[in-house]
């Protein structure tokens, strides 16, 4: 088991093509250094602003489109392939138009709730919160309600009480759908079914929010501060930019427009994007444009957060893609010693710590070389959700769910601890974060949700 | 010397220059929220920010950003808790929230912190 999990991490870690399979992996063996700038461009991401932030808030963006930029001019000279590059620029934009929609649509509706606290409303708030995280995304859940929660509970706030809203909001609530974390919307654009999730997932999503939620309850009944508040509430929650809601449903229509989903959507091929990506960047413009001035201000809107995501995200998915082809190419080799439970550890191991979008696709990949199928092929990826469930199943939940582990392991982890901040909270730092609170809570659930559902299948 | 009343009845603005930050009132400064920075150590160990109360005025350097109108955006402000020098530090009904707008012209927009604009003590 150790052995099989070395292997893994050090094909991820180190760059070393020990998975392979395909035409395009049987290629790129000889090259194998070019992912190199993947592995560069994944640790930075998790080192930069923890130990030389400086530079990394003002070169980030250079960073990442210079090392970009290597992949890409490697398959133009050398390999001479522009499709890969083509089908992997379309991911993209794809991807960037669901979350750039998501964050500026809901970063325009304000929530104003007057009330006091209690640690039943509390896990209420993050109950309602995980289940929208599958509609708005758990980026759009938390921005629309990470601000309410604080400002209800600007008497009594600690930061577990951040630290349990990144838990269920920001990360493992949202893993019923597509919309709800990126690594599945990943998964979705290559072919995964929208509801597969949902009905695969639900069972494991259940259990695990309740025993979060359950510790919150504990953790918070505890809490004395503000008891003698004399504070006096008018118990009125009040919405400002609500007619943002009409461009989320807009965005949330929009996700089932391809071709692929729906026969008569018009292909714009060869162009890189569809008609679903064209509506999706018109919500940036006209959700912003019409967006209700009060609302942008109470949220402190900042497009901060999306031009970071859409940056690193350019040099992702493009050094991603000679990863992701060795990762098939070799997945043949050590498929039978790879079962469920190991890719549910690798997946989630990583997830903690690097971004959990690109960690699933590696994975997926890799299960798939498993079984001799191309996740470049999205037939393939739909027999494969029926023919080898357990293997999606395991690798959803653990991309999802280890995105709580730590402030890098999901985009709205950092957004979260950013705008807590603001607002003069004083939050652990990344090692206090896992040490006083992700390890001692999360991994042991993790540990029981691997032994009961993942443990010797496969 | 202004008072803090005075500043915020009768809407005198701060100024901005690069990094510096001038307002016109004498005050302790507790806590500071710019951007993703909260920043309490204003000791010389930290190279964050420092301030000085001078006879009319507050001067608060940002060492790590080069200008402050760059840095704050259109919907972002700077957000503190100050206590106005003569005022008794560690009654905290003497804390008071105050945030600034960073506008053009060096114009720096000094309120009271509004009941949606979160800032605990």
């Amino acid at each position: 088991m150790l052995k099989k999990i070395i292997y893994l991490f050090f094909f991820l870690s180190v760059g070393t093509p020990l998975f392979a399979s395909t035409e395009d992996g049987a290629k790129l063996i000889e090259y194998w250094y070019i992912v190199l700038p993947f592995v560069v461009l994944l640790l930075m991401i998790a080192t930069g602003p923890l130990f030389y932030h400086h530079f990394w808030e003002r070169h980030y963006p250079k960073v990442a489109i210079a090392l970009g930029s290597v992949t890409v001019l490697f398959y133009l000279i050398v390999l001479h392939d522009t499709h890969s590059l083509v089908h992997t620029l379309a991911e993209y934009l794809s991807f960037i138009a669901l979350l750039s929609s998501l964050f500026v649509a809901s970063g325009g509706i304000l929530i104003k709730v007057d009330r006091k606290a209690t640690p039943a409303l509390n896990v209420l708030i993050l109950l309602f919160g995980s289940v929208i995280s599958n509609v708005i995304g758990t980026t759009g859940a938390s921005m629309l309600l990470i601000r309410p929660f604080i400002k209800i509970n600007k008497d009594r706030i600690k930061p577990y009480h951040i630290v349990f809203f990144i838990f269920s909001v920001s990360n493992i609530g949202g893993a019923l759908t597509p919309i709800g974390d990126p690594p599945l919307f990943l998964g979705f654009l290559r072919g995964v079914e929208f509801f597969w999730v949902v009905q695969h997932v639900w069972y494991i999503w259940a259990p695990t929010l309740l025993v979060v939620l359950g510790i919150f309850f504990v953790i918070d009944s505890l809490n004395k501060l503000g008891s003698n508040s004399e504070n006096e509430y008018t118990g009125k929650i009040q919405f400002k930019g609500l007619k943002n809601i009409w461009f989320l449903v807009i965005i949330i229509i929009s996700v089932f427009l391809d071709p692929g989903v729906v026969s008569w959507i018009p292909s714009l091929s060869p162009m890189p994007f569809g008609i679903r990506e064209i509506i999706m960047f018109s919500v940036v413009y006209f959700s912003y444009k019409k967006a209700d001035q009060e609302a942008l201000r109470g949220n402190e809107f900042d497009f901060e957060p999306i031009r970071e995501v859409a940056y690193l995200f350019a040099g992702l998915f493009a050094t991603m893609i000679p990863a992701l082809q060795l990762i098939a190419y070799e997945a043949n080799i050590f498929g039978d010693e790879l079962d469920a439970g190991l890719f549910f550890w690798a997946t989630g191991s990583l997830s903690a710590f690097l971004d959990n979008a690109p960690t699933y696709l590696n994975f997926l990949s890799a299960e798939m070389g498993k079984f001799a199928m191309d996740v470049n092929d999205k037939s393939e990826v739909l027999l494969f959700e029926i023919e080898h469930p357990i293997y999606l199943q395991a690798i959803s939940v653990a991309a999802v769910f280890f995105g709580a582990m730590s402030y890098i392991g999901n985009a709205p982890n950092f957004m979260v601890k950013s705008i807590s901040e603001r607002a003069g909270i004083q939050m652990p730092s990344f090692f206090g974060f896992m040490v006083k609170y992700s390890i001692p809570i999360l991994l042991p659930i993790f540990i029981l949700i691997w032994w009961i559902f993942f443990y010797g299948n496969g | 010397m202004r008072t803090i009343d005075e500043v915020l009845k009768s809407k005198i603005n701060g100024m901005h220059y690069g990094n510096r930050l001038l307002l016109p009132f004498c005050a302790e400064i507790l806590k500071v929220s710019i951007e993703d920075d909260l920043i309490m150590d204003f000791s010389t160990e930290q190279d964050d920010a420092e301030y000085n109360i001078n006879d009319e005025f507050t001067e608060i350097y940002f060492h790590k950003y080069k200008s402050l109108e760059e840095v704050v955006t259109k919907y972002e402000v700077i957000k503190m808790i100050v206590v106005e020098s003569g005022s008794d530090l560690f009654n905290f009904n003497d804390h008071r929230k105050v945030s600034i707008d960073i506008l053009p012209n060096h114009i720096a927009e000094i309120k009271e912190i509004e009941d949606d604009q979160i800032f605990i003590d």
